[in-house]
């Protein structure tokens, strides 16, 4: 049982902690939805390059059929065309520069799986399954959007789950993705 | 207390509430996941994005060189895997060479050239320094001090040595004191009329009589050793080979023989002559010499150990074994008498030729014909000590050794070194030389490093095993041999021209380049660039088929000497960690948490002391005791140990650093504090001659131990430490 | 007794012989440089807070003078039979059908430690803590394994990343997997090759072999574990 002064002070008390709480929340809150991704070095134009040009997936992104990563092209793979070229957009101006100071292009990678999760890529391609069924129309895209809410894994299952059963029992098995 | 109001730890509640609320929105959110690629500009042809690149090399560790594959991923080594065609390990690894990677990228290291008082200089001015000391110093005032290995340096350093004039380099370290090389060589020459180091094939062996060799731990080669035991035991159906071990405390490779005998300290090589003579009278012939003239009744009585086992194991190896090998080595070659156990055990193998036994004794044989730059002896050291402390030595290079730290105290070497007006060390890390020295220049490690080590122990062929970078240096390190040669060229005239090498890779292509006329190797390649990455791609060269052959010793005389001691109550037995080795690696944290095979003791030093002595002294497991000797004193922890003689302890060296990195500094004790610094016959160090007080302090110190706290609820689970225990911990389950 | 019946749930199988194994400890090693096994301390070792996947145990016998050693390595024996899946809450630990492996999924485990409660082999270990590699010593982590962090479960996998490799491979190549093809980091590093591992259900390999041995036993069976490692007793002469 408190006295009517004790009751007031912990009311007071109350309201500050609750506002300091709300203060917290709304802070976090507002650190959230002011987080963006990172922009892109240079604007690559994947529309270009592909739909235009014509470019296999494979021939900048060489590693898809072989191994786990399937690569970003280094600098010179790059150059190959484009020393060619005189550099008109802003991107091309930026890659050269990147060329000349023989510096890797820092790219900010927009389907990335967290550190838990084992994605390889071989597998996947020697299936014959598409880039597309799992990286969009990336022909259309001027700038690659951000996949990594979409890849989660209930959208990996929504295949692995229409596996034949053969299959069915190790592609849906926990260690097959995460060890 | 009512609970009015808002307490603290309704605060505390609301606070972590709203902790974890901004932890998992901001933490969380689109931004914690994103990382920057760093594609490459230009991508090595071998390189794909996600494959591992393996690289062969030679680990060096210990000098014994085992081929080592390298598993990098773009660019960072990852895995040490042996190298499953080396003739040496034969794709095995040690703990040592696994933790390796540690050393690497080990945080502690010296990360550039320094001067004294830790101040940076630039790699040109260090070469500066080199070169002058070369040129203004009298070449009989310059002395170099290297490790076992790598073999490519010593030879690069004898070559420059001898175009000066000056006194050729001593190889010395922590390992080779307790190796005791100079006498098993001594021995060796004595009785199988070679000055080398023998190997024992105890894979084809039928009994294996170990007098002190700790071969499955640190000694020569550890891990040939180790394969051979595989083999020796479980190799050849219907035949296992047996094992016996004769050394005053049970050594890890003690405890994996059929028999232990703890003789007493110094009766070693009585014992090798009684069973010589017993031998010979169950094969019905008469013993010669040295094994004659003792009597096995008193010989059994001396050394404390039983007649009627001495008398199994005779008759086991004369009518049970078609081959017998006696190894000499470790802590047995460390009395003062150490020489003549060596010869004595030796002289075992000779008269079970003698017999009619298989030898089972060879010589590697030397790469390219060339044996490699032998070890020094203790002695040798010691009058580098007398040269430094006299002032007749000006300029003092170190690479690969540790002195000040691995050497006993009573040698004196950290005072010497103040007598030296210029000390360079090319020490990887901060270690307790470093702190003596005017400029320290550190070398790559091993792993960033090009070089070769001429195998000299453990193989049946010639092997030359080569060390390439796998990854590039780490810090702003540079190649010892590279400082030297850029000195000798900075230096110029008659010295530049009898060391006519750019760096150190032309140095080493020139000394390989005569294998590539030999057509008995394991590759043929028509020029020499091929040559080069055949000799990269292989981890090295050897010969196609084993060409060692068993070599038939002669029975020589052996000196009866009795061993003398200091004065003291326990016999101290000072032997190399299997884990830490002489402590080069103690800055290895997997090393510091890998379990000590024998005590499961880790992170400290321990004093092993059997539970009746300890018992008697009123000390239990835990407790800090002060160790004293006529040369020295150290603190260590109690652990009792049922396999040691009662008048007898044993301290692993490896810990108590005073420098080298957070891992290693100030945990444990150096127990080489506790050795002096006299010799055997051989030259090499009496280190086993000491006897020591053994004094409570009353305080307590937990040791790490995995035996009886393992697993995630800590003390309440002690797992079984003896088999009864096991078989009543099974029994209970059953129940 | 091994190789008799109740292996229709086998696939990979380790056979350990103790006559072999000397104790050296340079699996454990092996162990926590591939399997990016965190190292604690003095402090947190003398608590029992190791991590260590692995350990040799040490039995000492008899009494002086003749006392005896015997070693054995201990790890996660990938129970068919497993005591610690049915306690898990939330499926962290459970069994892949694929691999006939009990697997640990670090994602989902929320630390309750059940788990390890429940392990006859004590072979599983909590993270207590964030462990840390000081900087550059994390450059050699293993890209191909889960970096832990605290509250977390962890224990022996069989090196399941070293399995589904060589097994991606075998199947990029159009081919079976070959013995010996996949080695646990354990098996790879021992010096004496105490370790063997392989196929079950391989009638040629190696562990099919070696299991017929008469000194083939599996540690505490009477559990009804059904362990998936298979100790070699080893036998001393006795003098």
């Amino acid at each position: 049982m408190g006295t009517p002064r004790s009751q007031w002070k912990k009311a007071v008390l109350t309201v500050v902690a609750l506002v300091a709480l709300g203060g917290l929340v709304l802070g976090a809150t507002w650190l959230y939805a002011s987080q963006q991704v990172p922009p892109q070095p240079l604007e690559f134009n994947h529309q270009v390059h592909v739909q235009q040009l014509g470019l296999s997936c494979l021939f900048c992104h060489s590693n898809a059929a072989r191994g786990k990563s399937a690569g970003l092209p280094t600098t010179n793979r790059c150059m190959g065309c484009h020393v060619q070229l005189e550099p008109k957009t802003e991107a091309e101006k930026i890659l050269r520069e990147y060329f000349e100071k023989e510096e890797p292009i820092p790219w900010v990678p927009v389907a990335i799986q967290p550190d838990f999760v084992y994605f390889s890529h071989q597998p996947h391609v020697s299936k014959g399954i598409a880039c597309e069924t799992c990286h969009g129309e990336v022909g259309q895209y001027t700038i690659a959007p951000d996949l990594s809410k979409k890849q989660n894994m209930g959208w990996c299952l929504s295949c692995h789950k229409n596996l034949a059963p053969e299959h069915f029992t190790r592609l849906s098995s926990c260690e097959t993705c995460h060890k | 207390m009512t609970r009015e109001g808002l307490t603290r730890r309704d605060v505390l509640k609301l606070a972590g509430v709203g902790g974890v609320a901004a932890a998992v929105l901001s933490g969380c959110g689109p931004l914690a996941k994103h990382v920057r690629r760093h594609p490459y500009h230009d991508m090595p042809e071998y390189a794909l994005p996600g494959k591992s690149v393996y690289f062969a090399t030679t680990c060096r560790e210990c000098p014994a060189g085992c081929g080592l594959v390298v598993r990098t991923v773009e660019g960072r080594a990852i895995k040490i895997e042996g190298n499953p065609n080396h003739p040496v390990n034969r794709g095995a690894t040690c703990a040592r060479g696994q933790a390796a990677l540690e050393g690497l990228y080990n945080p502690d290291r010296t990360r550039g050239p320094k001067q004294r008082g830790g101040r940076e200089i630039s790699w040109d001015q260090a070469v500066d320094a080199v070169a002058a000391a070369l040129q203004e110093t009298p070449p009989e005032g310059i002395a170099f001090l290297l490790g076992l290995a790598p073999d490519h340096l010593a030879e690069l350093v004898y070559e420059i040595t001898q175009a000066l004039g000056a006194p050729p380099p001593l190889r010395f370290g922590g390992l080779a004191m307790m190796e005791a090389r100079e006498t098993l060589t001594q021995a060796a020459e004595a009785v199988f009329g070679q000055k080398a180091l023998p190997t024992f094939d105890i894979a084809r062996a039928d009994l294996v009589i170990s007098f002190g060799a700790n071969f499955m731990e640190t000694w020569l080669s550890p891990v040939a050793y180790a394969k051979a035991y595989g083999a020796m035991r479980q190799g050849h159906p219907g035949r296992r080979g047996v094992l016996v071990q004769v050394e005053p405390r049970m050594s890890m490779t003690a405890s994996n023989a059929d028999l232990w005998l703890p003789a007493k300290p110094g009766t070693e090589g009585l014992v090798a002559l009684a069973l010589g003579r017993l031998m010979a009278e169950v094969a019905g012939v008469e013993a010669p010499a040295p094994f004659a003239d003792v009597d096995p009744a008193q010989v059994a009585e001396q050394a404390e150990v039983p007649l009627a086992k001495l008398e199994k194991v005779a008759r086991y190896a004369v009518e049970k074994s078609e081959s017998v090998v006696a190894i000499p080595g470790g802590v047995v070659l460390g009395y003062d008498n150490g020489a003549d156990i060596a010869r004595a055990v030796l002289a075992l193998n000779a008269l079970m030729g003698d017999l009619g036994k298989a030898s089972r004794v060879f010589f590697t044989p030397p790469a390219g014909g060339q044996a490699p730059l032998p070890p020094a002896s203790f002695q040798d050291v010691r009058s580098l000590v007398d040269r430094m402390k006299a002032g007749k030595v000006q300029v003092l290079f170190i690479h690969g050794v540790n002195p000040v730290y691995e050497l006993p105290e009573a040698l004196g070497f950290a005072d010497a070194l103040l007598k030296v007006p210029l000390v360079i060390s090319f020490s990887s890390f901060d270690d307790e030389t470093a702190r003596y020295v005017t400029y320290h220049l550190p070398d790559h490690t091993f792993l960033e490093s090009w070089g070769y080590q001429r195998v000299q122990v453990g193989a049946d062929r010639e092997v030359l095993s080569a060390f390439q970078p796998v990854v590039v240096p780490v810090f702003d390190t540079r190649a010892t041999a590279d400082v030297l040669l850029a000195a000798v060229q900075k230096v110029g005239g008659a010295l530049a021209e009898a060391v006519p090498y750019k760096n150190e890779v032309e140095f080493i292509q020139k000394k390989v380049a005569d294998f590539r006329g030999r057509n008995d190797g394991i590759y043929q390649a028509s020029n020499p660039k091929l040559f080069w990455a055949f000799f990269l791609q292989h981890g090295g060269w050897w010969t196609k088929e084993a060409t060692a052959e068993p070599v038939q010793g002669k029975v020589v005389k052996v000196g009866t000497d009795k061993a003398r001691f200091s004065q003291g109550d326990l016999h101290l037995v000072v032997y190399p960690h299997p884990l830490l080795g002489d402590g080069s690696q103690a800055n290895y944290p997997w090393l510091q948490e890998t379990p000590d095979p024998m005590t499961t003791v880790m992170w400290n030093t321990w004093v092993e002391i059997n539970p009746m002595t300890a018992a008697k002294l009123g000390l239990e497991n835990d407790d800090v005791v002060r160790i004293v000797s006529p040369y020295g004193a150290i603190e260590a922890v109690v652990y009792l140990y049922p396999g040691i003689r009662p008048d007898t302890i044993a301290v692993p060296m490896g810990q108590g650093h005073t420098a080298l990195g957070r891992w290693a500094k100030d945990r444990g004790a150096n127990p080489v504090a506790l050795l002096g610094a006299g010799t055997n016959a051989a030259g090499d160090a009496a280190f086993a001659g000491v006897r020591v007080r053994v004094y409570k302090t009353g305080r307590r110190h937990q040791l790490a131990r995995k035996e009886n706290v393992v697993g995630v609820y800590g003390d309440g689970r002690r797992i079984p430490v003896t088999k009864h225990e096991a078989e009543a911990a099974t029994s209970k389950h059953q129940e | 007794m091994a190789g008799g019946n109740g292996h229709e749930h086998t696939k990979w199988v380790m056979v350990i012989d103790l006559d072999k194994c000397n104790g050296c400890n340079a699996c454990v090693t092996a162990c926590a440089m591939e399997n990016n096994v965190a190292f604690t301390g003095e402090e947190e070792n003398a608590y029992g807070r190791g991590m260590h996947w692995l350990r040799v145990i040490r039995y000492w016998e008899g009494e002086w003078p003749n006392v005896r050693v015997r070693y054995m390595p201990m790890m996660c024996q990938q129970c068919s039979n497993a005591p610690c899946e049915p306690v898990c809450p939330v499926f962290a630990t459970l069994h892949s059908e694929a691999e006939e492996l009990n697997i640990q999924v670090y994602n989902r485990c929320i630390g309750t430690r059940y788990c390890a409660n429940n392990c006859p082999y004590i072979a599983r270990t909590f993270n207590w803590f964030d462990y840390e590699w000081p900087e550059p010593l994390n450059f050699h982590l293993n890209p191909d394994v889960t970096v832990r962090r605290r509250g977390i479960m962890e224990k022996c996998t069989f090196c399941i990343q070293r399995i589904n490799q060589g097994e991606e491979q075998a199947a990029a190549e159009g081919r079976e997997v070959r013995d010996g093809e996949i080695q646990p980091a354990c098996a790879q590093a021992c010096p004496t090759e105490a370790i063997v591992f392989g196929n079950w259900q391989d009638p040629n390999s190696k562990v099919r072999q070696l299991a017929q041995s008469q000194r083939g036993f599996k540690y505490l069976h009477e559990l009804g574990t059904e362990p998936k490692v298979i100790y070699l007793a080893s036998e001393k002469h006795d003098f």
